[in-house]
């Protein structure tokens, strides 16, 4: 028994014993690297100190940068009626490389893992931006469509409030997604920090998808070919009269053309009449309440010739409001929105309520319940859970 | 006024402003010392950031790479090139 209780002893001491002889042995080497003989000379420390300097002002002071930017997110979505999963699952970097102060490239790639396990990457856009003035700004190659507000500057999974975004505001939606052609953008200011911004752009514009002779679905993936021949024109213009507050007017005109009819590519179908408009508000009071909406519609006119020859529109809207828990890290945010279309299974009215924890500025845990109603059979009908983890970086 | 005449009138307004817009380009802007540029950068950083995001920490970045999510944000939120300067100036100076 005492010998077990020595043994025991002994044990114990092993880390007192190593530590002690860390702390003598440290300190030792320590001194043997300062010995007399390996001392450096003033000259070679202000060598040193000027390769520190060098090396450490390279980033500042050299003409280009490069910065990798980006979010992620992962989430799980339970449907009434239907069994849950992890659904949502993208990883979106993005990519800047500026020369001066007066052109920079960037590129967001969105990847995703689809619902059959497979990876899809796509180009969600990719611009060369040359800064003109102070005002002016060009923007060449594929772009976020500047038709609304949400597309262009709320879409990052990070940025939105809720784990999913406003009906008809996603791809094939009633909202342009993305443009290929060039933009003009930028801002004034004005008095008592008031802003103007406006966007202008032509662009190949969209395409259209028919279904037993009827039109379904507007395309506006930004395409890198001109079906019809005739471009889309349009922009937003914004203004800010004060700190807070900002209303948008966007609209587009050109042309478009059936190119899918019945899952087949189709060629030759007469270009048609094309017009998107958009509206779109928002307001900050303080650091807690945000209230935001947004209007958009896009049609297209009829066209005796084509395959689908009657006219169609798609119009959606959303309002939204959070509140961020003063002192806290809580966030209260719930929306409801509408999305028509000419197809009637794809029509939704929606609402939601979320709860955000934010574990850092660009960092959000979101969980959030949708009531959905949709027509009786579609599988967009039935309330769903909703949980997402966001980081932007 | 048909829908063709509509459309032409609405082209001539866009290349009427566009050609207006980059005329301008050719006068450049001019950088001048300016030890308000602090101040004005700190006031647009918590205006114009907040419009779509939470506020992200200036030390979250170094300068070079401020320098880059700037313009970005410029081109994104329709700043003026002053604007932007002046918050970049103010993120290079509190990280």
């Amino acid at each position: 028994m005492r010998k077990r209780e020595a043994n025991r002893a002994s044990w114990q001491a092993i880390p007192g014993a190593l530590m002690l002889g860390v702390a003598v042995v440290v300190p030792a080497r320590a001194q043997q690297q300062a010995e007399p003989g390996s001392e450096v000379t003033v000259e070679q420390l202000d060598s040193r100190l000027a390769d520190l300097e060098r090396s450490s002002g390279e980033w500042r002071t050299r003409d280009s940068a490069f910065h990798l930017a980006g979010y992620a997110d992962a989430g799980y979505a339970d449907r009434s009626g239907g069994d849950g999963g992890f659904d949502l699952a993208s990883f979106n970097p993005i990519f800047h490389y500026q020369y001066l102060d007066r052109i920079l490239l960037e590129a967001e790639f969105a990847t995703l893992v689809a619902e059959d396990g497979e990876t899809e990457i796509e180009l969600e856009y990719g611009t060369v931006d040359v800064m003109l003035n102070d005002n002016v700004a060009l923007i060449a190659g594929k772009f976020l469509s500047p038709i609304g507000y949400f597309q262009q500057n709320l879409h990052p999974s990070w940025i939105n409030k809720l784990p999913s975004v406003p009906l008809g505001f996603g791809h094939d939606g009633a909202a342009p997604a993305t443009e290929l052609g060039v933009q003009l953008r930028g801002g004034f200011a004005l008095a008592r920090d008031g802003l103007w911004t406006y966007a202008v752009y032509v662009g190949n514009g969209p395409e259209l998808e028919a279904e037993d002779g009827e039109i379904m679905a507007v395309e506006s993936e930004g395409f890198a070919r001109d079906a019809e021949g005739g471009k889309v024109w349009g922009g937003r213009l914004s203004l800010l009269p004060v700190s807070g507050l900002e209303i948008g007017l966007s609209a587009a005109t050109g042309e478009a053309a059936v190119t899918s009819a019945d899952e087949t590519m189709v060629d030759g179908d007469p270009a048609r009449d094309y017009d998107a408009y958009g509206v779109d508000v928002s307001w900050k009071w303080g650091k807690q309440l945000d209230f935001r909406g947004e209007y958009v519609r896009q049609s297209v006119g009829a066209e005796p010739a084509s395959l689908a020859p009657d006219k169609a529109a798609w119009r959606a809207w959303y309002v939204q409001a959070a509140y961020a828990w003063p002192e806290t890290k809580w966030e209260l945010v719930t929306r409801y929105g509408q999305f028509r279309a000419p197809d009637e299974e794809m029509e939704l009215d929606q609402a939601v309520f979320g709860v955000n924890y934010w574990l850092t500025a660009n960092a959000v845990a979101k969980t959030a319940f949708e009531w959905n109603d949709a027509a009786a059979g579609s599988p967009e009908d039935g309330n769903r859970w909703l949980l997402q983890i966001a980081y932007g970086f | 006024m048909n829908g063709h005449e509509r459309k032409m009138t609405y082209r001539a307004w866009s290349a009427a402003v566009i050609a207006l817009l980059a005329a301008s380009g050719a006068r450049a802007a001019e950088i001048v010392p300016d030890e308000q540029a602090f101040a004005r950068g700190a006031q647009a950083w918590a205006g114009q950031c907040a419009r779509c995001h939470a506020m992200r920490d200036p030390r979250e970045l170094r300068d070079d790479q401020w320098r880059a999510v700037v313009t970005h944000m410029r081109i994104r939120g329709g700043l003026t090139g002053q604007q932007a300067r002046d918050i970049l100036r103010f993120l290079q100076e509190s990280n």
